[in-house]
Protein backbone atom coordinates (compact mmCIF):
# COMPACT_ATOMS: atom_id res chain seq x y z
CA UNK A 1 0.00 0.00 0.00
CA UNK A 2 1.56 3.36 -1.14
CA UNK A 3 2.52 5.76 2.23
CA UNK A 4 0.23 8.80 2.48
CA UNK A 5 2.83 11.24 2.38
CA UNK A 6 2.60 13.86 5.76
CA UNK A 7 0.67 16.88 5.20
CA UNK A 8 2.00 20.23 5.20
CA UNK A 9 2.60 22.22 7.99
CA UNK A 10 -0.72 23.98 9.06
CA UNK A 11 0.20 27.57 10.79
CA UNK A 12 -3.61 27.56 12.20
CA UNK A 13 -2.38 23.81 14.33
CA UNK A 14 0.88 24.40 14.59
CA UNK A 15 0.78 25.82 18.49
CA UNK A 16 4.11 25.69 19.10
CA UNK A 17 5.48 28.99 20.70
CA UNK A 18 7.45 30.92 18.20
CA UNK A 19 11.02 32.64 19.83
CA UNK A 20 11.72 35.51 17.89
CA UNK A 21 14.77 36.71 19.01
CA UNK A 22 14.83 40.21 16.87
CA UNK A 23 12.08 42.26 15.88
CA UNK A 24 12.87 43.22 12.07
CA UNK A 25 12.51 46.96 13.07
CA UNK A 26 15.08 46.99 15.28
CA UNK A 27 18.06 49.30 14.42
CA UNK A 28 21.34 47.79 14.31
CA UNK A 29 22.22 49.93 17.71
CA UNK A 30 18.70 48.10 19.24
CA UNK A 31 19.83 44.72 18.27
CA UNK A 32 23.18 45.54 19.64
CA UNK A 33 21.73 46.91 23.24
CA UNK A 34 19.48 43.60 23.38
CA UNK A 35 22.08 41.37 22.90
CA UNK A 36 24.36 42.68 25.83
CA UNK A 37 21.44 43.12 28.17
CA UNK A 38 21.09 39.16 27.35
CA UNK A 39 24.21 38.74 28.34
CA UNK A 40 24.19 40.40 31.37
CA UNK A 41 21.19 38.63 32.39
CA UNK A 42 22.85 35.49 31.75
CA UNK A 43 25.74 36.15 33.48
CA UNK A 44 23.68 37.26 36.48
CA UNK A 45 22.01 34.31 36.58
CA UNK A 46 25.05 32.13 36.28
CA UNK A 47 26.56 34.26 39.08
CA UNK A 48 23.47 33.47 41.28
CA UNK A 49 23.32 29.57 40.60
CA UNK A 50 27.16 29.61 41.67
CA UNK A 51 26.45 31.58 44.47
CA UNK A 52 23.38 29.30 45.77
CA UNK A 53 25.50 26.35 45.26
CA UNK A 54 28.35 27.45 46.85
CA UNK A 55 26.12 28.80 50.25
CA UNK A 56 24.71 24.90 50.68
CA UNK A 57 28.09 23.79 50.06
CA UNK A 58 29.31 26.16 52.90
CA UNK A 59 26.21 25.15 55.16
CA UNK A 60 26.69 22.16 54.57
CA UNK A 61 30.68 22.13 55.58
CA UNK A 62 29.90 24.20 58.79
CA UNK A 63 27.01 22.06 59.51
CA UNK A 64 28.63 18.53 59.34
CA UNK A 65 32.03 20.10 60.98
CA UNK A 66 30.54 21.64 63.95
CA UNK A 67 27.58 19.50 64.60
CA UNK A 68 28.15 16.27 62.99
CA UNK A 69 24.81 16.75 61.08
CA UNK A 70 22.77 18.92 58.86
CA UNK A 71 19.87 18.69 61.08
CA UNK B 1 6.09 58.66 34.16
CA UNK B 2 7.10 56.83 31.23
CA UNK B 3 9.31 58.29 29.06
CA UNK B 4 9.96 57.17 25.18
CA UNK B 5 12.79 55.53 26.19
CA UNK B 6 10.63 53.31 28.56
CA UNK B 7 8.20 52.38 26.10
CA UNK B 8 10.36 50.70 23.92
CA UNK B 9 12.33 48.95 26.73
CA UNK B 10 10.43 45.56 27.58
CA UNK B 11 11.27 44.51 23.84
CA UNK B 12 14.80 45.22 24.43
CA UNK B 13 14.95 43.78 27.71
CA UNK B 14 15.57 44.21 31.69
CA UNK B 15 18.73 45.15 32.75
CA UNK B 16 19.84 43.05 35.80
CA UNK B 17 20.27 46.49 38.02
CA UNK B 18 16.49 46.75 37.34
CA UNK B 19 15.90 43.22 38.98
CA UNK B 20 18.40 44.34 42.01
CA UNK B 21 15.49 47.06 42.02
CA UNK B 22 12.52 44.92 42.24
CA UNK B 23 14.28 44.01 45.89
CA UNK B 24 14.07 47.55 47.33
CA UNK B 25 17.84 47.76 48.31
CA UNK B 26 16.97 50.66 50.42
CA UNK B 27 14.90 49.03 52.85
CA UNK B 28 16.86 46.16 52.78
CA UNK B 29 19.93 47.48 54.00
CA UNK B 30 17.51 48.42 57.30
CA UNK B 31 16.28 45.33 57.28
CA UNK B 32 19.40 43.77 57.22
CA UNK B 33 20.79 46.07 59.94
CA UNK B 34 18.01 45.05 62.41
CA UNK B 35 18.31 41.54 61.58
CA UNK B 36 21.99 41.64 62.48
CA UNK B 37 21.32 43.36 65.36
CA UNK B 38 19.20 40.49 66.89
CA UNK B 39 21.96 38.12 66.10
CA UNK B 40 24.33 39.90 67.53
CA UNK B 41 22.41 40.85 71.06
CA UNK B 42 21.18 37.12 71.18
CA UNK B 43 22.67 34.83 74.26
CA UNK B 44 23.98 32.16 72.10
CA UNK B 45 26.63 31.30 69.57
CA UNK B 46 26.16 30.88 66.17
CA UNK B 47 28.85 29.82 63.73
CA UNK B 48 29.96 33.21 61.67
CA UNK B 49 29.50 31.63 57.97
CA UNK B 50 25.76 30.62 59.46
CA UNK B 51 25.35 34.17 60.86
CA UNK B 52 26.22 35.71 57.39
CA UNK B 53 24.42 33.32 55.44
CA UNK B 54 21.60 33.78 58.26
CA UNK B 55 21.31 37.65 57.50
CA UNK B 56 21.57 37.31 53.99
CA UNK B 57 18.24 34.84 54.08
CA UNK B 58 16.32 37.97 56.25
CA UNK B 59 17.82 40.20 53.53
CA UNK B 60 16.61 37.77 50.42
CA UNK B 61 13.16 37.30 52.19
CA UNK B 62 12.86 40.86 52.35
CA UNK B 63 13.67 41.69 48.92
CA UNK B 64 11.72 39.09 47.70
CA UNK B 65 8.66 40.38 49.62
CA UNK B 66 9.32 43.81 48.40
CA UNK B 67 9.24 42.36 44.66
CA UNK B 68 5.82 40.46 44.94
CA UNK B 69 4.61 44.14 46.56
CA UNK B 70 5.85 45.76 43.73
CA UNK B 71 4.08 43.09 41.22
CA UNK B 72 1.15 43.38 43.38
CA UNK B 73 1.12 47.70 43.33
CA UNK B 74 2.03 48.25 39.89
CA UNK B 75 -1.14 50.04 39.28
CA UNK B 76 -0.65 52.74 41.93
CA UNK B 77 2.84 52.70 41.66
CA UNK B 78 2.44 53.77 37.89
CA UNK B 79 0.55 56.90 39.38
CA UNK B 80 2.85 57.84 42.47
CA UNK B 81 5.75 59.65 41.21
CA UNK B 82 7.82 58.50 44.30
CA UNK B 83 7.31 55.32 42.19
CA UNK B 84 6.57 55.70 38.81
CA UNK B 85 10.11 54.57 37.58
CA UNK B 86 10.42 51.21 39.62
CA UNK B 87 11.06 48.54 37.25
CA UNK B 88 7.24 47.36 36.54
CA UNK B 89 5.84 50.94 35.81
CA UNK B 90 8.30 51.98 33.75
CA UNK B 91 7.93 48.95 31.96
CA UNK B 92 11.38 47.29 31.68
CA UNK B 93 10.07 44.02 33.50
CA UNK B 94 6.83 42.47 32.95
CA UNK B 95 4.34 41.61 35.79
CA UNK B 96 4.62 38.13 35.66
CA UNK B 97 8.09 38.23 35.79
CA UNK B 98 8.56 40.27 38.70
CA UNK B 99 5.94 37.96 40.85
CA UNK B 100 8.00 34.59 40.05
CA UNK B 101 11.05 35.98 40.95
CA UNK B 102 9.73 37.45 44.33
CA UNK B 103 8.40 33.61 45.09
CA UNK B 104 11.26 31.99 44.24
CA UNK B 105 13.25 34.34 45.82
CA UNK B 106 10.99 33.61 49.13
CA UNK B 107 11.17 30.00 48.73
CA UNK B 108 14.74 30.10 48.84
CA UNK B 109 15.32 32.11 51.66
CA UNK B 110 12.88 30.25 53.87
CA UNK B 111 14.96 27.03 52.64
CA UNK B 112 18.36 28.06 53.50
CA UNK B 113 17.38 29.63 56.78
CA UNK B 114 15.76 26.37 57.65
CA UNK B 115 19.38 24.55 56.60
CA UNK B 116 21.60 27.23 57.62
CA UNK B 117 20.06 28.12 61.35
CA UNK B 118 16.95 26.28 62.40
CA UNK B 119 13.26 25.59 61.75
CA UNK B 120 11.86 28.21 63.93
CA UNK B 121 14.04 30.99 62.32
CA UNK B 122 13.21 29.94 59.01
CA UNK B 123 9.04 29.84 60.39
CA UNK B 124 9.77 33.37 61.53
CA UNK B 125 11.09 34.35 58.15
CA UNK B 126 8.38 32.59 56.26
CA UNK B 127 5.48 34.40 58.73
CA UNK B 128 7.03 37.93 58.21
CA UNK B 129 7.00 37.39 54.31
CA UNK B 130 3.54 36.16 54.09
CA UNK B 131 2.37 39.01 56.39
CA UNK B 132 4.42 41.71 54.11
CA UNK B 133 3.02 40.63 51.08
CA UNK B 134 -0.73 39.46 51.97
CA UNK B 135 -1.90 41.16 55.65
CA UNK B 136 -0.28 44.52 54.69
CA UNK B 137 0.07 44.64 50.86
CA UNK B 138 -2.97 42.95 49.56
CA UNK B 139 -5.41 42.95 52.83
CA UNK B 140 -4.65 46.40 54.76
CA UNK B 141 -2.93 48.95 52.01
CA UNK B 142 -5.78 50.29 50.34
CA UNK B 143 -8.33 49.57 52.85
CA UNK B 144 -7.41 51.43 55.94
CA UNK B 145 -5.44 54.24 57.32
CA UNK B 146 -4.16 52.29 59.72
CA UNK B 147 -2.81 50.57 57.06
CA UNK B 148 1.19 51.18 58.52
CA UNK B 149 0.31 50.64 62.22
CA UNK B 150 -0.61 46.90 61.67
CA UNK B 151 1.31 46.35 58.31
CA UNK B 152 4.52 48.04 60.48
CA UNK B 153 5.13 44.44 61.59
CA UNK B 154 6.42 43.50 58.76
CA UNK B 155 9.57 45.88 59.22
CA UNK B 156 9.61 44.70 62.80
CA UNK B 157 10.22 40.76 62.24
CA UNK B 158 13.99 40.58 61.31
CA UNK B 159 15.25 41.39 64.68
CA UNK B 160 13.09 38.63 65.85
CA UNK B 161 14.34 36.19 63.01
CA UNK B 162 18.03 37.10 63.95
CA UNK B 163 17.79 36.17 67.42
CA UNK B 164 15.76 33.06 66.48
CA UNK B 165 18.75 31.92 64.10
CA UNK B 166 21.02 32.04 66.94
CA UNK B 167 19.41 30.65 69.89
CA UNK B 168 16.11 28.41 68.62
CA UNK B 169 13.42 30.52 70.44
CA UNK B 170 12.01 33.56 70.93
CA UNK B 171 12.61 35.44 74.13
CA UNK B 172 11.59 38.48 75.59
CA UNK B 173 13.93 40.70 74.19
CA UNK B 174 13.19 39.93 70.64
CA UNK B 175 9.49 40.77 71.57
CA UNK B 176 10.39 44.33 72.55
CA UNK B 177 12.57 45.05 69.47
CA UNK B 178 9.57 43.90 67.51
CA UNK B 179 7.43 46.39 69.67
CA UNK B 180 10.06 49.49 69.31
CA UNK B 181 10.11 48.71 65.21
CA UNK B 182 6.45 48.52 65.29
CA UNK B 183 5.54 51.75 67.47
CA UNK B 184 8.30 53.55 65.57
CA UNK B 185 6.93 52.69 61.89
CA UNK B 186 3.88 54.99 62.32
CA UNK B 187 5.26 58.00 63.12
CA UNK B 188 8.19 57.00 60.07
CA UNK B 189 5.59 56.94 57.71
CA UNK B 190 2.82 59.28 59.13
CA UNK B 191 5.99 61.82 58.15
CA UNK B 192 6.58 60.55 54.92
CA UNK B 193 2.70 60.23 54.16
CA UNK B 194 2.70 64.11 55.14
CA UNK B 195 4.48 65.40 52.69
CA UNK B 196 3.82 62.69 49.68
CA UNK B 197 0.22 62.86 50.50
CA UNK B 198 -1.03 64.11 47.24
CA UNK B 199 0.93 60.76 45.81
CA UNK B 200 -1.05 58.64 47.95
CA UNK B 201 -4.54 60.68 47.39
CA UNK B 202 -3.71 60.16 43.74
CA UNK B 203 -3.08 56.43 44.03
CA UNK B 204 -6.23 56.35 46.08
CA UNK B 205 -4.35 54.65 48.74
CA UNK B 206 -5.95 55.59 52.31
CA UNK B 207 -3.03 57.10 54.21
CA UNK B 208 -3.76 58.79 57.22
CA UNK B 209 -3.84 62.60 55.67
CA UNK B 210 -5.42 61.37 53.15
CA UNK B 211 -8.15 60.01 55.10
CA UNK B 212 -8.73 62.12 58.32
CA UNK B 213 -6.18 65.24 57.02
CA UNK B 214 -2.86 66.51 57.99
CA UNK B 215 -3.74 67.99 61.45
CA UNK B 216 -5.06 64.40 63.01
CA UNK B 217 -1.73 62.77 61.48
CA UNK B 218 0.25 65.55 63.10
CA UNK B 219 -1.45 64.77 66.29
CA UNK B 220 -0.62 60.97 65.89
CA UNK B 221 2.79 61.45 64.57
CA UNK B 222 3.72 62.88 68.53
CA UNK B 223 1.20 60.44 70.37
CA UNK B 224 3.43 57.45 68.78
CA UNK B 225 6.57 59.37 69.53
CA UNK B 226 5.16 59.37 73.56
CA UNK B 227 4.11 55.79 73.26
CA UNK B 228 7.78 55.49 71.72
CA UNK B 229 10.02 56.98 74.81
CA UNK B 230 8.85 54.19 77.17
CA UNK B 231 8.94 51.12 75.10
CA UNK B 232 12.23 51.71 74.00
CA UNK B 233 13.68 52.18 78.20
CA UNK B 234 12.09 48.96 78.96
CA UNK B 235 15.00 46.60 77.88
CA UNK B 236 16.87 49.00 79.86
CA UNK B 237 13.95 48.95 82.68
CA UNK B 238 14.04 45.33 82.77
CA UNK B 239 17.49 44.77 82.98
CA UNK B 240 17.84 42.97 79.56
CA UNK B 241 19.83 45.68 78.40
CA UNK B 242 22.49 48.44 80.12
CA UNK B 243 22.91 51.95 81.04
CA UNK B 244 24.68 53.02 77.74
CA UNK B 245 21.25 51.74 75.67
CA UNK B 246 19.27 53.13 78.23
CA UNK B 247 21.24 56.77 77.87
CA UNK B 248 20.79 56.25 74.18
CA UNK B 249 17.47 55.62 74.00
CA UNK B 250 16.02 58.26 76.28
CA UNK B 251 17.88 61.25 74.34
CA UNK B 252 17.06 59.76 71.27
CA UNK B 253 13.73 59.49 72.63
CA UNK B 254 13.60 62.99 73.79
CA UNK B 255 14.84 63.83 70.25
CA UNK B 256 12.17 62.04 68.30
CA UNK B 257 9.44 64.01 70.59
CA UNK B 258 10.80 66.81 69.81
CA UNK B 259 11.19 66.35 66.21
CA UNK B 260 7.26 65.21 66.39
CA UNK B 261 6.56 68.56 68.07
CA UNK B 262 7.93 70.31 65.37
CA UNK B 263 5.34 68.65 63.03
CA UNK B 264 2.19 69.50 65.06
CA UNK B 265 3.70 73.08 65.56
CA UNK B 266 4.77 73.60 61.63
CA UNK B 267 2.73 76.85 60.22
CA UNK B 268 -0.48 75.22 58.53
CA UNK B 269 -3.37 76.51 57.03
CA UNK B 270 -7.26 75.44 58.32
CA UNK B 271 -7.08 72.08 57.04
CA UNK B 272 -3.65 71.52 58.89
CA UNK B 273 -1.51 71.78 55.29
CA UNK B 274 2.07 72.93 56.33
CA UNK B 275 3.09 76.60 54.88
CA UNK B 276 6.66 75.52 54.93
CA UNK B 277 6.80 73.17 52.73
CA UNK B 278 6.40 70.40 55.33
CA UNK B 279 9.80 71.22 56.13
CA UNK B 280 9.58 69.35 59.95
CA UNK B 281 8.15 66.60 58.44
CA UNK B 282 10.92 65.95 56.48
CA UNK B 283 13.22 66.23 59.02
CA UNK B 284 11.30 64.33 61.20
CA UNK B 285 11.54 61.84 58.54
CA UNK B 286 15.06 61.81 58.13
CA UNK B 287 15.81 61.67 61.68
CA UNK B 288 13.45 58.30 62.17
CA UNK B 289 15.89 56.57 60.12
CA UNK B 290 19.15 57.59 62.31
CA UNK B 291 16.71 57.06 64.90
CA UNK B 292 16.81 53.67 64.46
CA UNK B 293 19.85 52.75 63.04
CA UNK B 294 21.64 54.37 66.29
CA UNK B 295 18.88 53.35 69.10
CA UNK B 296 19.80 49.25 67.82
CA UNK B 297 23.70 50.46 66.93
CA UNK B 298 23.60 50.97 71.16
CA UNK B 299 21.91 48.08 71.66
CA UNK B 300 24.53 46.40 70.34
CA UNK B 301 27.44 48.28 71.45
CA UNK B 302 25.96 47.84 75.01
CA UNK B 303 25.94 44.29 74.92
CA UNK B 304 29.67 44.25 72.86
CA UNK B 305 31.05 46.17 75.88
Amino acid sequence: MAKTPAPPPDENTDRMPRVELYKPSWTPEQRHEFLRRRRARNYLLLAVLAGFCGIVYAIALVKLHEYGRMW
Amino acid sequence: MLTQDSVFTPAIGAEPRDWLALLKPRVVSLVVFTGAIGLVIAPAHLNPILAVIAIFCIALGAGAAGAINMWYDRDIDAVMKRTCLRPIPAGKIEPGGALGFGIVLSVVSVLLMAMATNLCAAAVLAVSIIYYVVIYTMWLKRRTPQNIVIGGGAGAFPAVIGWAAATGSIGLMPILLFAIVFFWTPPHFWSLSLFASADYERAGVPMLPVVKGARHTRWNVLIYTLILLPLTLAPWALGLAGRLYGFTALILGLAFIYYAWRVLMDRQDENGVSLTGDKPARAAFKFSILYLFILFGACALDKLL
